[in-house]
C-alpha cells in the first residue's frame, strides 16, 4: 500500500468517526491542538483504524507518541511494513 | 407573562424603551437576589437531609440503594424547577413514559450547567447521567453522583466506563448521555462524540433524543447572572438500532440523530 492510500484511508476513517472537515486534514495538523480530539477520543480512534487496515494497533507502544496526523501516517505505513 | 415578555427580560428583544430597560434590570435584579439565596438553601436542605431519608427509604422500599439517590436527585430537580419557575417558564413536549422504553439511552445537547436540573421535568427517576470527571469535583454534589452511579466516562477509561453503562442498562435504567461533551458556547451543537451510539447499537437499545432550548437565556456558560427564560424541553422520535447495521452503524445512527436535532432546535428558535 502507498503512502497516499494510508493517507487517504486514515482521513476518510477519522472524518467519518469524529466529523472532522477533510480541509482541516493536513500531515501537521495537531490530533489535539488542530483537530479538537481529546482524551474520549483516542480508543475510538485506535478502533476506527484497526477496522480500517484490518490489524491490531492497541498493543503498539509507537501509537502514544503520535501528535499530528503526519505521526499516524508514519505510524501505519511503519507498522504495516513490520506487520 | 407571556413569551415576548421572557425575550424581553432574557435581553433577546429589541426596540426596548427605557422603562423596558429599568424594568427588565428590576426583576433581573431580583430574581437572582431571590434565587440564589434559595438554592443555596436547597442544596443545604437535602445535604442535611440525605443521612437521614436515603437509609430510610432504602429500609422502607427495599430499594437499591443507588435507585433511591436517583429518585432523591429527581426530586431535587422537581425542586429547583418550583423555585425557577417565578421566573422561567418550562415547556414540556413529549416527556411522557410510554416514549422512554426501559432500558433506553437518552442523549440531550447541552448549554448551560442548569440543563442536569431539568431531568426534574422527565416522568420518571431511574435515570444515570455518563459525565465527564470534572463534575465528580464538585463536593456537594459530587457523594450523591457516586452513591447514585453516575458514570465517569474519562477517568478509568472509555472500556471500563462503556461496561458499568451496559450493567445499567441490564438494570433497566435510563443512561442519559450529552453527547456534545461540553456545553455549547454559541448555541449550535457540537461535534458529537460516539459512545451512546456505539453503546445503543451494541447493546440493542433504543436512542431517544432530548433537544433543551432556553437554558442559554436563563444562565449560560461563564455566567453567573441568571435571566428570565423559557425553557423548552422536547424528547424527539426513538431511534432503534435494529434500522442501523455494518461496521459504521453507529456513525449513521449518530448523524441522523444530530439533524433531527439541530432541525428540532433551529424549528424552535425560528
Amino acid at each position: 500500500m502507498i503512502q497516499q492510500e494510508i493517507i487517504d484511508i486514515v482521513n476518510r476513517s477519522l472524518a467519518e468517526e469524529f466529523e472532522l472537515e477533510t480541509e482541516n486534514m493536513k500531515p501537521e495538523a495537531h490530533l489535539y491542538k488542530d483537530l479538537g480530539l481529546d482524551s474520549l477520543d483516542a480508543v475510538d480512534m485506535v478502533i476506527v483504524l484497526e477496522n480500517a487496515f484490518g490489524r491490531k494497533l492497541r498493543d503498539e507502544k509507537a501509537i502514544l507518541k503520535i501528535q499530528t496526523l503526519g505521526d499516524l501516517y508514519a505510524f501505519i505505513e511503519e507498522s504495516r511494513r513490520n506487520y | 407573562m407571556n413569551r415576548d415578555r421572557y425575550s424581553c427580560l432574557s435581553g433577546s428583544g429589541t426596540g426596548w424603551t427605557g422603562r423596558d430597560n429599568l424594568y427588565s434590570f428590576l426583576v433581573v435584579l431580583i430574581m437572582n437576589l431571590l434565587l440564589y439565596p434559595l438554592i443555596i438553601l436547597q442544596i443545604l436542605f437535602f445535604i442535611l437531609l440525605s443521612p437521614v431519608v436515603l437509609p430510610l427509604s432504602v429500609l422502607i422500599s427495599r430499594r437499591p440503594l443507588p435507585e433511591i439517590v436517583r429518585f432523591f436527585i429527581w426530586v431535587y430537580g422537581k425542586v429547583w424547577i418550583f423555585i425557577m419557575s417565578p421566573f422561567v417558564r418550562f415547556e414540556k413536549y413529549g416527556l411522557t413514559n410510554n416514549r422512554f422504553p426501559k432500558p433506553c439511552i437518552m442523549v440531550l445537547n447541552h448549554l448551560s450547567f442548569f440543563d442536569i436540573f431539568c431531568m426534574g421535568a422527565f416522568p420518571f427517576s431511574n435515570a444515570v447521567f455518563t459525565v465527564r470527571a470534572w463534575p465528580f469535583r464538585i463536593p456537594w454534589y459530587a457523594p450523591f453522583m457516586r452513591l447514585a452511579g453516575y458514570v465517569d466516562m474519562e477517568t478509568k477509561g472509555l472500556e471500563k466506563a462503556l461496561e458499568l453503562c451496559r450493567q445499567h442498562l441490564d438494570r433497566k435504567a435510563c443512561l442519559v448521555f450529552f453527547p456534545e461533551g461540553h456545553r455549547s458556547r454559541d448555541g449550535k451543537l457540537a461535534r458529537f462524540y460516539s459512545g451512546a451510539f456505539k453503546l445503543s447499537v451494541q447493546s440493542g437499545v433504543p436512542v431517544i433524543p432530548v433537544c433543551i432550548t432556553g437554558t442559554d437565556q436563563l444562565l449560560p456558560p461563564g455566567r453567573y447572572i441568571m435571566r428570565p427564560a423559557v425553557v423548552r424541553i422536547q424528547a424527539l422520535n426513538m431511534f432503534n438500532p435494529q434500522d442501523y447495521s455494518g461496521h459504521s452503524a453507529h456513525v449513521e445512527m449518530r448523524k441522523q440523530v444530530k439533524e433531527s436535532m439541530i432541525r428540532t432546535i433551529e424549528e424552535v428558535r425560528r
